[in-house]
């Protein structure tokens, strides 16, 4: 165990760094980012290293009182389900930082600014553990994403801007008074104290709506999905990276942090609608994907098929769909995160999202098409790369307790490799497109390095899964029994 | 004597000030002075420690902690306005003299309202700052707006205070008394809590005060004042006027008619609800900077009442937090309206502004967050507090529909950042502006940070009477 108090140093540091580049000129401002985010996932390094993977408890604590009338304090803590997002947001930030260099051009500083306040904001959320600490974070990201799509992105920035805004706010103020109602019922918003001291069924139920109402927009969920087409789509490279691999986990996140362990009596009572929204989504998402004739907008469908599958896991209920789950959670934010980069970088070059507009992009761009297959094939779920690991748990999850949702993600896998092929076909197969002809479409050594990561990451872990599903297997464990055995002394009451 | 010191030090340099006035011509030379008596109130309430039983003029006057809160206050709004009145009042033609004598006047007002624990000096105080407020909206007399503004306020206020006046006059029937302890204690021993004309007291007191914090349905007043009304006067009454209302509503409900604290509950709950709804919807539509303030303060006299609802301690130290960050972030945002001049009263002047002014549109951001509520700003942690007292009382519903109507407010609020960042400024660059103007947002800025932050830096000073 370490000594110092590292992860309030890696939640601060970078909205410090942020701070520091308000004072700086614009031409020390991307190195000052790249230096703040690069050191955020420096510090971050004995979180893994010493981390005790036996352990049920939580570990690498901090606890300071913070406003005493509330019964509120500063802690921050990790088990082995917050870990993962931890790497996730430090990762993502710092190739959100290289994606960016010379994609942003316009109001440097600010920009860089907040995408810092965002990684603060993320790696907040994910260490927090009372609910008050998870509130504010919560809410400071909405900050940060509402400028980055508003000021950095395309031409119906504003429109998307408000609308992610207006859905998420709309959600998180139903969390707030959940969170109020939860305070006073159980005079605590420690999540252990919490999940120690759960309140009665009834009450449950309507705590359940008001944080699940905040949780699935941000998955989102498939009724309150249509906020992340828009958002996704306007949203600069960096801000769609940022969507992708952390804010909609914050949803999933959350259901696992706050509904899984506080209230599963309603977890129990809800499953069926969940799931049955879950395997909409799966479905639903996947065939709205291949109508789409816009890159991003087809990478962003595909994320409410894909974060379908992580609902799916989660209210399964057993170990393997709730390790699935997180895992695709994971392998999500690292797939889908670089396909907008591969995205952001081409659009660079052409200023087209247009599907229509591509063609031939192989002959003309071998670097990009490889990483650009390797992206799609993991996409995809292709055994030997990371989705396939993350799918298969949570299909076998479903089938372990309602097998017809197994079956509905099973064909959503197959809708899934025919959209994410079919794209690539589209895009770096066939003719050379005649406009593209003159373009210096292949990557330099920047974006090389910026892909490279993701590419490492992506065949890491999907040769070997353990290197997360080693962090995450005890957490998941006590989660599974801790909230099975809870239903069986309430329904003894 | 020390009770009002605060009092004295403030009507004393309004009275030098009137002396003097025909020798003081710009407000340059003036605002010092006024800012220096506002920090003398200041330091004066915090050297001497108030206890609880210290009262004055035959126990019609306490120098509590309560008091001292809300004193402290009205001296930082006092010194921000005047800070902010320094650039209107030249280019307005308003003799600085009497406009500042007419601030520190209404101050004194204020303070003596929230210190009253007597009926009458209650009404003595209120009517001291809404007549000295009646002048102020109309000072700038070549405007017909104003003047406009200034008649129809004096017309509902008088309305108003009328209908203060015959609530208390009812209560002493009942009663025989205007002494807070003394109503509280007559209507538990003589068991009148039914009577009908107390209840008609208690009906007609909250009225008249709801008319100071401008709820519904007593709202009409505040978009037309705020609208005609200088930048300055209608931060000033903003902040003010709001937080004077609201303390004496406090005092009153808590002491006074504590025994019928399930009437004026139901009246206070009607009062926020409407004032929650009406305010945040009818924002939406202004085009008006000072307008969508207006509307926004109705908003949020709604959710400071959130905090008096159930009559508790903590509710009531909720509403007086509330009360206190609202007043230094509407202070904040109409500074920086009036640091904007003529293009800060219409929302397009806010076009493009983080392109010509990045420090002028990020303190207007933080303003803005703040008024919805996000963290880590002191709007959250206020309408975290009173929404929690809503709660623990068990009105759960009351507080959805609060914070449905807060994202409603977050579509007029951010609309403005959305103006300042994602569109193209259409003017040349503000002129530079006075330094008073750049230490009232900093001050202002600086509360609602370190509020947000450290909530209970502010928390602990909020001692309900």
């Amino acid at each position: 165990m370490t000594t110092y108090p590292i992860l309030s140093m890696i939640t601060f540091l970078p909205v410090l760094a942020g701070a520091a580049i308000f004072v700086c000129s614009e031409r020390v401002a991307r190195w000052l980012a790249l230096a703040g985010s690069l050191a955020t996932l420096a510090i971050s390094a004995p979180l893994y290293s010493h981390f005790d993977k036996g352990s049920t408890g939580l570990q690498f604590v901090e606890s300071v009182p913070w406003i005493p009338s509330w019964n509120v304090v500063y802690s921050v803590g990790i088990d082995g389900i917050s870990l993962p997002f931890i790497f996730l947001s430090t990762v993502v930030s710092v190739l959100c930082v290289g994606a960016s260099w010379t994609a942003v051009q316009m109001r440097v500083r600010e920009f860089y600014a907040s995408l810092l306040l965002a990684e603060t904001a993320m790696i907040g959320l994910f260490a927090a553990t009372n609910l008050f600490l998870f509130y504010v974070f919560w809410e400071l990201m909405i900050v940060p994403m509402f400028l980055l799509i508003g000021v950095w992105g395309g031409p119906r920035r504003i429109h998307a801007a408000i609308k992610f805004l207006l859905f998420t706010l709309a959600g998180s103020v139903l969390m707030l008074v959940g969170l109020i109602t939860l305070l006073r019922a159980s005079g605590t918003l420690d999540f252990q104290a919490l999940a120690a001291t759960r309140p009665n069924a009834a009450l449950q139920s309507w705590l359940f709506v008001a944080f699940t109402a905040a949780f699935a927009v941000k998955v989102p969920m498939f009724p309150v999905h249509t906020w992340l087409p828009d958002a996704h789509t306007e949203a600069p490279t960096a801000g769609s990276v940022i969507l992708a691999g952390i804010l909609l986990k914050m949803g999933g996140y959350g259901l696992l942090r706050i509904a899984l362990p506080i209230l599963p009596d309603a977890v129990r009572l809800f499953r069926g609608p969940m799931l049955a929204l879950s395997a909409i989504a799966i479905v639903y998402g996947a065939y709205v994907t291949l109508a789409q004739t816009d890159v991003k907008r087809l990478i962003a469908y595909s994320s409410i098929s894909h974060m379908g599958f992580v609902t799916l896991g989660i209210f399964t209920l057993n170990r393997n769909g709730i390790e699935g789950a997180i895992l695709q959670m994971v392998n999500h934010g690292i797939v889908t995160g670089a396909l907008f980069l591969c995205v952001g970088m081409i659009y660079e070059r052409t200023h087209t999202r247009e599907i229509a507009a591509y063609g031939g992009v192989a002959k003309l761009a071998p670097i990009y098409s490889t990483f650009l297959a390797l992206f799609c094939l993991a996409a995809a779920g292709l055994p030997g790369l990371n989705s396939f690991v993350g799918e298969f748990l949570i299909i076998s999850g479903a089938f372990d307790t309602r097998p017809w949702y197994g079956v509905m993600a099973v064909w959503g896998v197959a809708l899934g490799t025919t959209y994410i092929l079919w794209l690539y076909y589209r895009v770096a197969l066939g003719e050379v497109k005649p406009g593209l002809r003159a373009l210096r479409l292949d990557l330099d050594l920047r974006e090389v390095a910026t892909l490279a990561p993701m590419a490492a990451l992506v065949l890491t872990i999907g040769l070997y899964p353990e290197s997360v599903l080693g962090f995450l297997r005890t957490s998941v464990a006590q989660l599974v029994v801790a909230s099975a055995a809870s239903a069986a002394v309430v329904g003894g009451m | 004597m020390i009770a009002v010191l605060p009092e004295l030090i403030l009507s004393g340099t309004a009275v030098v000030l009137i002396l003097v006035a025909r020798r003081v011509r710009r407000a340059r030379s003036a605002a010092p002075w006024v800012v220096a008596a506002a920090v003398a109130a200041a330091i004066s309430l915090w050297a001497f420690p108030p206890a609880s039983s210290t009262t004055a003029f035959g126990g019609t006057i306490a120098g509590d902690r309560y008091a001292r809160f809300f004193g402290l206050l009205f001296s930082g709004n006092l010194a921000l306005a005047s800070l902010l009145s320094v650039r209107h009042l030249d280019s307005e033609r308003v003799p600085p003299a009497e406009y500042f004598a007419l601030l520190l006047l209404a101050s004194t007002g204020m303070m003596l309202a929230v210190s009253s624990v007597d009926l009458l000096i209650l009404y003595l105080g209120l009517e001291l700052m809404t007549l000295c407020s009646y002048v102020l909206v109309g000072i700038a007399r070549d405007r017909p707006a104003a003047n406009e503004a200034s008649i129809k306020y004096f017309l509902l206020g008088s309305f108003a205070s009328a209908l203060l006046l015959y609530g208390i006059a009812l209560t002493y029937g009942v009663t025989g008394a205007t002494d807070f302890a003394a109503i509280a204690s007559t209507v538990s021993r003589n068991g009148v809590t039914r009577h009908p004309l107390l209840l008609a007291g208690v009906g007609l007191v909250a009225g008249g005060l709801a008319f100071k914090i401008a709820a519904v349905p007593f709202h009409a007043w505040a978009p037309d004042v705020y609208q005609g009304a200088m930048a300055p006067i209608a931060a000033f009454l903003s902040a003010g006027s709001k937080a004077a209302g609201l303390a004496a509503l406090v005092r009153v409900c808590l002491v006074a008619f504590a025994p019928e604290q399930r009437i004026w509950s139901v009246i206070v709950v009607a009062l926020a609800a409407l004032s929650v709804m009406t305010g945040s919807l009818l924002a939406i539509s202004q085009s008006r900077m000072k307008r969508m303030l207006a509307y926004s303060s109705i908003a949020h006299a709604g959710y400071a009442l959130l905090g008096l609802v159930p009559g508790t301690p903590e509710g009531a130290s909720a509403t007086m937090l509330y009360a206190f960050v609202y007043a230094f972030m509407t202070l904040g945002a109409f500074g920086v309206v009036i640091a904007l001049g003529p293009h800060g009263e219409n929302l397009s002047g806010y076009r493009g502004l983080a392109t010509r002014a990045p420090g002028m549109a990020a303190v207007m951001f933080l303003f803005l967050l703040s008024l919805t509520g996000i963290p880590p700003t002191a709007g959250f942690t206020a309408k975290f507090a009173v929404i929690l007292s809503a709660v623990r009382a068990g009105y759960t519903g009351l507080a959805v529909l609060a914070v449905l109507c807060s994202v409603v407010s977050a579509f007029f609020y951010l609309r403005v950042a959305v103006l300042m960042y994602m569109t193209e400024p259409e003017e040349a660059e503000p002129a530079r502006l006075p330094i008073p103007v750049y230490a009232a947002l900093a001050i202002a800025a600086a509360v609602t940070i370190v509020g947000g932050i450290f909530p209970s830096t502010l928390a602990v000073w909020a001692v309900p009477p």
